[in-house]
């Protein structure tokens, strides 16, 4: 190797170095200044009671259970959906079948679209179409409309991951199309749902903008899936912006919110290594 | 997966039930507020004590902002519609009900020399004629003109009084909400920029780096509102449709009435009942 390559080589190190660095530090930086002014006030009390003097006093409680019901409705509606398509999906190209990438094409599409417009068309279909008002269920199936491309994708890819011979395999060895889904190919699409499931219960927590519409505005603990119910984000949004002093407050939740995520996470990626060892080949 | 299937089902099956319930409930003992975001969390804490005081009655509070307010009253799809403002005479046939009052005043970083602006100063800045500090006696500094974004109530009411169309203002930064604002202008040194009195008067006694203008040549704070000498002022109201009865007008009298002033003073608004 000569000496000007070698220094080449060294630069172009450095430099992708200092992507990773700069990254991480946007993310460090971040989660550094929420648990500077929020983690180190966080009390048990914040966590199970009800918001005061217009969420400047008191806790979360009713909120968090609200935001776990809305994610929770829209994850049981899009979970079964998401897998279903993903594994029709899979099983065609979008060079064969002009319908399969006309599905493909309007995913992308509405991965692509702002939450003000799911969180508009929530109101008018949800809300108002189907009268259930502005409820946890209208915002929970908002979400779903909204993290469905998210999950189909992913799993799909996942679907993808398993090679066309085992699909021979399983045939020749006369397993049922039921089984060889059942132990070869969802096996192997967990680590893309998996994906998908983070992905989605993260845009689904962050929401603010699709849920004002749609779940509301009430801070009220829920009893039914029909109550109104505000969520933790915008929670967060209406204390930073609408209430003066509700900064510290914003903070705190803030940081219960990425508490959650976190434990989303870890709790997927457990997940993901349950479905790990029961599969039956290594992909 | 299976498990989850079939809890998927006995949700599906089991919401139908629930939802008669809520609907037949939902009839005589729910009243549901949406609007203006200025004005939603000062009703939701008042709707609180008001669910106190009548147990079994539930009041829902929805935020939006104005024009839904009186989007959704007109439709029927609330009960009560929140603004932050008076009506306009095409409104006219709906009614207003005053709970508190609110003023805008313009706000300067704390550490900005200039120390009162007049009328036709503040047209000049916000259209863009006037583009440095130092013509209007400040420091030779270019001028950050901060405004809200449409639809809000504040701009509306400061287009009113300044006689100004949304086309005409020239602004660097457009905001959404007041703390949003007061934080603009206060990591700013050279921004000018007009929020809601209650919150500005309370930021600034906590110590952030603003300093309230007056106008036309009246000192801003509370007090000038709710004596209404304050030219940048505007009533938070509620209104309906069609004139209230029962519950729905028992809240309106709760939300006016003395019983709710320590609420509203909490909010940094100014109260109206004695």
């Amino acid at each position: 190797m000569t000496k000007s390559s070698c220094r080449k080589e060294r630069l172009v190190t450095s430099l992708i170095w200092l992507c990773v660095l700069l990254i991480s530090a946007v993310f460090f930086w971040i989660f550094g200044e929420i648990l500077w002014n929020g983690g180190s006030k966080l009390t048990f009390d914040f966590l199970t009671l009800a918001p005061k003097q217009a969420g400047r006093g008191g806790g979360i409680g009713p909120i968090l259970i609200s935001t776990l019901w809305i994610v929770g409705v829209a994850m049981a509606v899009s979970i079964p959906l998401g897998v279903g398509a993903a594994i029709l999906l899979s099983e065609f190209k979008s060079s064969e079948n002009i319908f399969i990438l006309l599905i493909r094409r309007s995913l992308d599409v509405l991965a692509g679209v702002p939450s003000i417009v799911f969180g508009l068309f929530g109101n008018a279909f949800f809300c108002k179409t189907l009268g259930l008002g502005f409820s946890i269920l209208s915002g929970g199936l908002t979400l779903a409309c909204m993290v469905l491309p998210i999950l189909i994708r992913s799993t799909e890819e996942g679907f993808r991951s398993v090679p066309e011979d085992y699909h021979l395999s399983a045939a020749a060895l006369g397993l049922s199309r039921i089984s060889t889904l059942w132990n070869l190919l969802l096996p192997a699409a967990v680590p893309g749902l998996i994906v998908g499931i983070v992905l989605g219960v993260g845009r689904a927590m962050a929401e603010t903008a699709a849920l004002i519409f749609t779940s509301g505005y009430v801070d009220r603990m829920p009893t039914s899936f029909l109550d109104s119910g505000r969520s933790l984000s915008i929670h967060i949004f209406d204390l930073s912006m609408n209430v003066s002093g509700g900064d510290p407050n914003a903070y705190r939740s803030a940081f219960v919110l990425m508490l959650i995520l976190v434990l989303i996470n870890a709790l997927a990626s457990f997940t993901a290594n349950y479905f790990f060892k029961r599969r039956i080949i290594t992909v | 997966m299976f498990r989850l299937f079939s809890i998927l089902v006995v949700a599906i099956f089991s919401n139908p039930l629930s939802w008669t319930i809520t609907k037949a409930y939902a009839a005589k003992n729910k009243i549901i507020l949406t609007g203006s975001s200025t004005v939603a969390p000062l009703v939701s804490e008042i709707a609180k004590r008001f669910e106190i005081q009548h147990p079994g009655i539930r009041v829902d509070v929805q935020s939006g902002g104005s024009s839904r307010g009186i989007a959704d009253a007109k439709q029927g799809l609330s009960d009560i519609g929140m603004i932050s403002r008076e009506l306009k005479n095409e409104e006219k046939e709906l009614f207003a009900f005053t709970i508190a009052k609110d003023g805008i005043c313009i706000i300067v970083h704390k550490n900005n020399p200039v120390s009162t602006l007049t009328d036709p100063q503040i047209i000049d800045i916000y259209t863009g004629k006037i583009s440095n500090w130092k013509q209007v006696g400040g420091k030779d500094a270019p001028i950050t003109v901060v405004s809200k974004a449409e639809g809000r109530s504040t701009l509306e009411l400061f287009l009113n009084h300044f006689k100004l169309k949304t086309t005409e203002i020239k602004s660097q930064v457009i905001i959404g909400d007041n703390p949003q604002g007061i934080k603009t202008v206060a990591g700013n040194p050279n921004s000018i920029g007009y929020v809601s009195i209650g919150s500005a008067e309370y930021d600034f006694e906590n110590g952030v780096p603003i300093k309230l203008l007056p106008v036309s040549g009246i000192i801003a704070n509370r007090k000038n509102v709710k004596n209404g000498s304050f030219p940048l002022s505007r009533p938070l109201n509620l209104v309906t449709k069609i004139k209230p009865t029962g519950l729905i007008k028992e809240f309106i009298n709760f939300s006016s009435s003395k019983d709710v002033n320590d609420i509203i003073k909490e909010q940094y608004f100014v109260p109206v009942a004695e």
